[in-house]
């Protein structure tokens, strides 16, 4: 275990370069590090079913698109709609989304729970492409007012400010992620764990096991949802394949799988190696299929602990102790 | 006839023949399932990547017949590739794991076909001759897609014949039922999966070729049909076959009206289904397990 007063100096090293952390790379790396943030919030929502629960969903795109729709016509049809009411209709879109599946899906578990979020998250795709009126096909939702941040009487911050939208980002997603860790803390945040080790066993010690599923697919929903709203706030437009589409929902477990899904900021890291990835790659490459399907591959293959799993390692061999048991109850 | 029973009957036969080639893709992915609970993401796949095989078969040697006899040879043989190389080795790390390295597979069958035929549409045209449209009883049909159908049939009378009246197909359905059983009797049943993911990827490969006439060759393909299959599969219950043909037929049907009739809804009528039949039975209509 790293010393406590050294994880100290660490965490205060962190919070000074995100603090300076625009200055020092201008707006285009600004911009860079949000899309990283937003990625990373919905990958650790995704993996809290899938790491932790051990449910594997095909269709987790269907939050994070539906989080990013809801504050997008919230935006466009609530007159002088603030900024964080526009975000909570984000959440809140989604929760009940996943309120409304969970009685199906919180039954099932294995292939049946993917399968089926494969074709509940097809059907919300196909319609928001089909409901033209009102997501605008397939060019999907733009131009809708982006409002400024508001503390009444005291300061407002100009949202479409890089900058300010930055800071928007970093506090509301550190915030997010910051619940989470604590969820998993919490003894109800332990019984995810023991779901996906043995749910037959849960059940005998009296936990109800598909109600308990059902809070944490309802939770990890609504971050997805968040996620997807601040991806709607940054861009300032919301488009089904973007947002919504089997791609989305891909995109997600590949970043899991490489950062690993063994551990709560595995996820972050996979944010981090795709980011940088498709920033240094998507100039000289095409193929980015091709790149993606051989990375899935070998990593499921020679480091199926992901990105995390090999920090781990090392992190044993440095310091020379113990490796530590890699499973979810660890950071 | 009068056009408009004509214009049904011919409606009807279309989505009869999609149900059929349809079949003959979740066949293998069923089969596959049933013994291996390996759901292949990939399958859909190897149907797109045997249809660009026909196509570069036909352009470069004239013969669609030999395309015909290659196409589904070389998608078997890469189906036995896969299963001995990627699967067989993480077969112990559980499903979540079979399924994303499928999905692996499958991202980079899509990027490989993207990078060597490109994305524009090819054509590949049927043999000439079969190339030219039957007047049935004042109903003008092309020839090419009731050869589909025969095809079909055949192929898929003599999968019937295996599975049911020999040996093999015996074992293939014990280990269906209970793989780890079959191996206790002495049975190698690590081969035996090998053997039935190749049968199951040149049973998508056939499918692939004799779509590729019908279909334009396109990378989409494999989402169209992928996404058909995986309905079929899932709703008629996993490992079952006689509920795939049924399924199949049904959702052949189902697209071919669906498409006349309300055009705009079409799609979301296909995943409706699926996900009305799950939300009621999860297991599908005739699956015994998840």
């Amino acid at each position: 275990m790293i010393n406590r007063k050294v994880k100290w100096v660490l965490w205060g090293v962190m919070l000074i370069l995100l603090t300076f952390y625009p200055k020092l790379v201008g707006p285009y790396f600004t911009n860079v590090f949000v899309h990283f943030a937003i990625f990373a919030l919905y990958a650790v929502s995704f993996n809290l079913l899938l790491g932790y629960t051990g449910l594997f969903s095909f269709g987790h795109a269907m939050y994070f698109g539906a989080g990013g729709f809801a504050t997008a016509l919230a935006l466009i049809h609530i007159n002088g709609c603030s900024l964080l009411v526009a975000l909570f209709m984000g959440f809140f879109a989604s929760v009940i989304l996943a309120m409304v599946l969970c009685p199906i899906v919180s039954r099932v578990s294995g292939t049946a729970f993917a399968m089926l979020h494969l074709a509940f998250s097809m059907l919300i795709y196909t319609l928001a492409l089909k409901l033209r009126k009102i997501t605008n096909g397939e060019d999907g939702v733009s131009g809708f007012p982006i409002p400024a941040l508001n503390i009444p009487g005291v300061v407002s911050f100009d949202m479409r400010d890089s900058t300010n939208f930055y800071y928007f980002v970093v506090v509301v997603i550190g915030i997010s992620l910051w619940l989470l860790w604590s969820f998993t803390k919490t003894p109800f945040g332990q019984l995810m764990v023991s779901i996906r080790d043995n749910a037959k066993r849960v059940a005998y010690m009296g936990f109800k096991v598909p109600q308990t599923k059902a809070m944490i697919y309802a939770i990890s929903a609504g971050f997805a949802g968040i996620a997807g709203a601040v991806l709607a706030l940054f861009q300032d437009v919301i488009a089904p394949d973007f947002a919504l589409g089997p791609g989305t929902s891909f995109q997600v477990i590949l970043i899991t799988m490489v950062g690993g899904m063994g551990s709560f900021f595995g996820p972050i890291w996979g944010s981090a190696i795709f980011t940088l990835l498709q920033e240094f790659t998507s100039r000289y490459i095409k193929e980015v299929e091709l790149l993606m399907g051989v990375i899935l591959i070998v990593v499921m293959l020679y480091f199926p602990k992901g990105f995390a799993g090999v920090l781990a390692l090392i992190g044993s061999k440095v310091f020379g102790q113990l490796p530590r048991k890699t499973t979810a109850e660890d950071g | 006839m009068d056009p408009i029973t004509a214009m049904y009957v011919s409606q009807g036969v279309h989505g009869l023949a999609y149900g059929m080639v349809l079949f003959l893709v979740a066949s293998g992915l069923t089969l596959i399932f049933g013994m291996m609970g390996v759901l292949n993401m990939a399958h859909a796949a190897f149907f797109m990547l045997s249809a660009y095989f026909a196509y570069q078969i036909t352009v470069s040697t004239g013969s669609f017949w030999l395309a015909l006899l290659l196409g589904p040879i070389a998608t078997g043989i890469l189906g036995v590739l896969v299963e001995r190389f990627l699967l067989r080795k993480i077969h112990s790390m559980g499903h979540v794991a079979e399924l994303i390295v499928t999905t692996g597979v499958m991202f980079v069958i899509l990027g490989a076909v993207k990078f060597i035929w490109g994305t524009e549409f090819l054509y590949v045209s049927p043999p000439p001759i079969l190339n030219w449209s039957a007047n049935i009883g004042g109903m003008v049909y092309p020839v090419y897609r009731l050869f589909v159908m025969v095809l079909t049939t055949i192929v898929l009378g003599l999968m019937a014949l295996i599975i049911f009246k020999t040996r093999l197909g015996m074992v293939v359905r014990a280990a269906v039922s209970n793989a780890a059983m079959v191996n206790a009797l002495g049975i190698n049943v690590p081969i035996l999966f090998m053997f039935v993911f190749g049968a199951g990827s040149f049973l998508a490969g056939v499918a692939g070729v004799t779509i590729a006439p019908v279909l334009s060759v396109f990378p989409g393909l494999a989402d169209q049909m992928g996404m058909d299959a995986f309905i079929v599969v899932v709703v008629g219950g996993f490992g079952s076959l006689g509920g795939a043909f049924l399924v199949a037929m049904t959702i052949g049907l189902l697209s071919s009206f669906g498409v006349q009739f309300l055009s705009q809804l079409a799609p979301v009528l296909t995943f409706a289904f699926m996900a009305i039949v799950l939300a009621i039975k999860p297991m599908g209509f005739f699956g015994e397990r998840e």
